[in-house]
């Protein structure tokens, strides 16, 4: 590898970068995503039509360095302005704003933006190289306590704490609530990459907002560092439509080397999202990993990482012999079979459910097709976490899901 | 294997076809007379016409043999023009002038005898399906409408038929009002702003759409259902409730590439095609001048794709189009006809020949694997010259660079044509850039004489032959690898055509950046001098307050009427009936965004990918 690579010690970078509302010009956000991975940045990538409320939500929960905005259709001195406003506003005017958008933002846009609080614009023409070499020289900072910090940007930079320095972590003495004690059941999901975790956790979350009408939910999302730079490209928000809302606290970790499936610090930040007392559900995402993995440490000896365990699997996992190997069948009290669209599902949930049965431990395989909304494997699948986890199928609001509870 | 395997395989077989016929026409006295006998006849039909200065010309190019294998070769590979598999050309004479003396020659002595003259004004008997209209066709849209409305009226004034080409705003692509929570910033800019049936009267005021020279065209993809209807139902205002069956014009519609490249999807990918394909299925029978689909390549090659990735991904949307409206039992030789096609066109040399491969492979497909009849086999194309490849440093140069790829365009004898603005990078074309950007396609077609006089300039040249060869090659490689991946739409749900064009868009700027790929005035012949400042088409916030000021009203008069005409909606959404029979009725009361949401509300929100 060509590319630059941070030195293993420092916190690599992290960057949100995203496209502004009505525009969906990302070419180059993704070349630059690219790039800036390549240059041992952690990119947290947002997506395009993103408003500057979801823009400032992400930046605050994945405490990043910076905010960079790639714009092309138009209107950026108001909406970089907006972002700019709701970070300050929000107390955040700390992370800092920058961006780029071709030849449509001009020198004399980049003036008035600058008073507005914009850092800087990346004309068109600029070389990447140099790009790269400038964004790692403005935005570097390590990550310290900052007692002015509220809410979810105290969490943020708890979680960044541990991040960078994984191994120091003991329980926190300051607790991060607004008063509101929850406690919060932790499931974690596991399961080969591709699987759908990420959707069926998406569609879970929909499920605990509708039910859920005042309640919080955490979601970590561990997603694999590039091994050689260091860097990554963290796109799980890309796709997760119900964490647009406040009271989802969505945060991406980068495995930066972690073997087990998680980010080393991830333990450290489960724990601080309990401690919170701010959420009624926490989901943590381990990477897609292979058939003897145990992210959640169910097996050993020690205390087990999350409350319960959800193994997600898509009909295509090759066959008896392969689904014989998977260790975490056989201690994960959930078990999805998902993209039941799939032709192949129906041979699928027969032979799982008799490699579950074998367990002997009453283990239900729970077909579910997360692709589609409105998914009634789906409901099952959430009223059985929420019966786990003692949640509300209705209160106030909504009923979780679109059936009646099954039980 | 999903149609795509056997659409690859049909190329082949018509290839190998093609090959045996040569060897047979070598062989056999028999089929070689018959082809001598075609041949002779073919150049009978040809005209002879001079230039300015006085040089006779053919007003058709063959290739210059008598030997049966080549004619063979030409008429079966390539196509007389107008012809199967319609490589040279779609229609007989494209960019010809119509109105020069022409000379018809006497059978058998090529060129030299002439019988009579005759002034070819508007002679439509001898070749029924020439175009006779003027490709060109200038995308435009800024502020409110009234502004595009101006600007329409400016470009028309250099043009012979009716070409109104409209590029809408941020919030009316995405199926926003105006008055949605933070996007008043992108109120008309980039297009223009139509939140309501009235805006869209404001639109085309002044212009006859019912000419039959008339043609509207809107680039509008998710939405496009609602701003159709608003089309119809502003038309009816203006026209009359009879002039439907009346409109020409083309809604871009084609939500494939939304998800691939364009980025602009609201409802799941199954809604979104259900909801185009109600839209289709109506249009076929209702408005048969209309497309109500372009097919386009422009927003994935824009977005990075190479040639070759551009062709294949479009040409199989195409196909899965019109296996989805085969499902849903519309007869092919109804709808086939009424799909067209939208490609970009850069300097890279596949582009010679990117037009001419498309075709061909899109005929044989449609005839061998659709069994679609001669009208529903040919590809249409419009084309854009690419504005990616247009630069900031010494714009100036975007002049030269949209030349170019104009002839490249003609070259594959595009339908129509648009060519970008100098001022590409910086914003909305200005008026000054849009007039110089329209005189291009003028001094190319009007007032040089490269494509007047003589159809088929190039066709059968060597390079040609051996770059198309190429390019079908890669392409029928893409359709065979997207076949193992279960067809066009699981590749897709597998973000397979975004990963590959946002692996090529990265790759593309990386050669820019390591001065692999020369840009004049960027990497190469650099001035260095400041970025140039140019006026810019931008929409002030009074426009913009203006329009939501006017939507607020609309809400206002129609706030009675919206709930029950939003509820019937509903109810046919739900229900599974075709929802552009009723959208038809909703605008008439309700905004995009009320539709929008509405609809939403039924289906679900489009989870985006990466
Ligand atoms: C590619 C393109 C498209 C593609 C986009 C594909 C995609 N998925 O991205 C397609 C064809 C789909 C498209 C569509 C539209 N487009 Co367009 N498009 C362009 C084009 C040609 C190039 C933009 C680009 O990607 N360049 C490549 C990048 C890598 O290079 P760059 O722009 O020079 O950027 C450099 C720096 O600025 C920097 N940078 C950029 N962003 C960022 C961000 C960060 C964080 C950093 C660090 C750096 C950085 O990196 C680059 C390298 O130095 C421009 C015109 C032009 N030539 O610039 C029009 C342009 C941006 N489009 C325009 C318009 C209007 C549209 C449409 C609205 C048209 C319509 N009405 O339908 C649609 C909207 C699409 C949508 N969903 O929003 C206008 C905007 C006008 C304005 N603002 O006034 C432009 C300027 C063309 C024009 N003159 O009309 N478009
Ligand atoms: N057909 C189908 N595709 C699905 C389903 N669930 C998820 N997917 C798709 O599978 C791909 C991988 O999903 P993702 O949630 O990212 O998987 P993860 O790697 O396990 O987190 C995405 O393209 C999803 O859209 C499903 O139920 N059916
Ligand atoms: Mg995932």
């Amino acid at each position: 590898m060509a590319a630059a690579s941070t030195p293993r010690n420092a916190a690599p970078l992290r960057i949100l970068t995203a496209v502004p509302v009505c525009d969906g010009h990302d070419s180059a956000v993704t070349t630059i995503n690219i790039e800036l991975a390549r240059h041992g940045i952690e990119v947290i990538y947002l997506g395009y039509h993103q408003s500057a409320a979801a823009i400032v939500r992400a930046a605050i929960q994945e405490d990043v360095n910076v905010v960079g905005l790639s714009s092309y259709n138009g209107g950026h001195i108001v909406f970089f302005k907006e972002v700019c406003d709701q970070l300050r506003k929000s107390g955040n005017a700390d992370i800092p704003v920058f961006g780029g958008g071709g030849g449509t933002i001009t020198h004399a846009d980049e003036r008035v933006m600058q008073r507005q609080g914009t850092d800087r614009i990346y004309f068109a023409g600029t070389p990447l190289d140099a790009m790269m070499a400038q964004i790692k020289k403005d935005y570097a900072r390590v990550a310290k306590p900052n007692r002015k910090f509220k809410g979810d940007r105290a969490l943020a930079r708890a979680i960044s704490i541990v991040e960078s320095a994984p191994a120091r972590y003991s329980l926190p003495t300051t607790r991060y609530s607004n008063g509101a004690a929850r406690r919060s059941y932790v499931v974690g999901v596991a399961g080969p990459g591709g699987a759908g975790k990420s959707t069926l956790i998406d569609e879970l979350t929909s499920r605990f907002l509708r039910s859920n009408p005042t309640g919080r939910i955490a979601l970590l999302a561990n997603d694999p560092s590039h091994p050689d730079s260091g860097g990554a490209i963290l796109g799980d928000r890309v796709s997760a439509i119900y964490a647009q809302d406040d009271r989802v606290f969505f945060r991406s970790l980068a495995t930066r080397g972690s073997l087990t499936g998680l980010s080393a610090a991830a333990p450290a930040a489960i724990d601080i999202l309990k401690q919170s007392g701010e959420f009624d559900l926490i989901f943590v995402e381990s990477v897609g990993v292979g058939q003897e993995s145990d992210p959640f440490r169910i097996f050993g000896k020690g205390p087990k990482l999350v409350d319960a365990t959800l193994f997600v699997l898509a009909p295509y996992y090759g066959g008896l012999i392969q689904l014989q190997k998977i260790a975490l069948l056989n201690g994960a009290d959930l078990v999805a079979l998902n993209k039941c669209d799939h032709p192949m599902a129906h041979t699928a949930k027969a032979e799982i459910q008799a490699r579950l049965d074998q367990n002997g431990k009453d283990q239900v395989l729970h077909p579910t097709t997360a692709a589609k909304h409105y998914d009634p494997g789906v409901d099952t699948l959430y009223a059985a976490i929420a019966r786990l986890g003692g949640l509300d199928l209705v209160r106030g609001g909504e009923k979780a899901c679109f059936m009646e509870d099954p039980a | 294997m999903s149609a795509l395997g056997k659409i690859a395989d049909s190329v082949d077989t018509y290839n190998q076809f093609v090959a045996a016929e040569v060897a047979r026409a070598r062989r056999d006295e028999k089929f070689a007379a018959e082809l001598r006998a075609k041949w002779a006849q073919l150049h009978a039909s040809i005209e002879m016409t001079k230039s300015p200065t006085g040089t006779p010309l053919p007003r058709l190019a063959l290739p210059s043999t008598d030997e049966p294998g080549a004619i063979a070769e030409f008429l079966l590979g390539q196509g007389f023009p107008g012809q199967f598999p319609y490589a040279t050309a779609a229609y007989r004479e494209m960019y010809l002038d119509k109105d020069s003396e022409v000379e018809r020659v006497v059978p058998n002595a090529l060129g030299t005898t002439a019988s009579g003259k005759s002034p070819r004004g508007g002679d439509n008997q001898r070749h029924p399906a020439t175009v006779r209209e003027e490709p060109m066709r200038l995308f435009a849209g800024l502020g409110l409408a009234e502004d595009t409305n101006a600007r329409f009226k400016y470009l028309q004034r250099n043009q012979k038929s009716l070409r109104l080409s409209t590029a809408f705003d941020g919030p009316t692509l995405y199926g926003l009002d105006s008055d949605h929570e933070g996007v008043l910033g992108k109120v008309g800019e980039g297009g223009v702003a139509i939140d309501t049936v009235e805006d869209m009267t404001r639109l085309f005021a002044g212009f006859d759409l019912t000419r039959t020279d008339a043609s509207v065209s809107m680039t509008m993809n998710a939405p496009a259902p609602v701003i159709l209807a608003m089309f119809i139902a502003a038309a009816k205002r203006r026209f009359g409730p009879d002039c439907v069956a009346n409109l020409r014009g083309t809604i871009q519609a084609d939500m494939l590439k939304e998800v691939q490249a364009q980025n602009e999807v609201i409802f799941p990918v199954d809604a979104s095609l259900r909801f185009l394909c109600d839209m289709i299925e109506w249009c076929v029978p209702n408005m048969p001048k209309w497309y109500p689909v372009s097919i386009s390549g422009y927003h994935i090659a824009e977005a990075g794709a190479t040639p070759v990735q551009q062709a294949a991904f479009t040409l199989s949307n195409g196909f899965t189009y019109a296996g989805l409206l085969q499902a849903r039992g519309v007869d092919v030789n109804q709808f086939g006809p009424r799909l067209s096609f939208f490609l970009d066109c850069g300097l890279d040399v596949e582009y010679l020949v990117l037009g001419r491969v498309c075709r061909r492979i899109w005929a044989i497909g449609m005839r061998d694997v659709f069994q679609a009849n001669a009208k529903a086999q040919i590809l249409k194309l419009h084309t854009q010259t690419s504005g990616r490849s247009l630069i900031a440093a010494e714009f100036q140069n975007n002049l030269t660079r949209t030349a170019v790829e104009l002839m490249l365009a003609y070259l594959n004898y595009t339908n129509s044509c648009h060519s970008n603005s100098a001022d590409e990078p910086f914003t909305t074309p200005t008026e000054k850039y849009a007039l110089l950007a329209s005189h291009g396609q003028s001094i190319i077609l009007e007032e040089s004489g490269v494509f007047k006089h003589t159809m088929n300039l190039f066709g059968g040249a060597p390079g040609l032959l051996a770059l198309e060869r190429q390019v079908e090659k890669g392409i029928l490689d893409v359709f065979r690898e997207m076949d193992t991946l279960g067809g066009v739409i699981t590749a897709m749900e597998q973000r397979y055509q975004r990963s590959k064009i946002q692996e090529a868009g990265h790759a593309y700027e990386k050669q820019v950046y390591a001065n692999q790929r020369p840009i004049i005035g960027l990497n190469k012949y650099v001035s260095h001098e400041p970025l140039p400042s140019v006026p810019l088409a931008r929409t002030s916030p009074k426009k913009q307050r203006l329009q939501v000021a006017r939507l607020t009203a609309f809400k206002k008069k129609h706030a009675k009427k919206a709930p029950a005409a939003l509820q019937r909606l509903e109810n046919v959404a739900r229900s599974g009936g075709n929802v552009f029979g009723e959208l038809v009725n909703t605008v008439e009361v309700c905004s995009l965004g009320q539709i929008t949401a509405c609809l939403t509300n039924v289906v679900g929100k489009f989870r985006p990918m990466v």
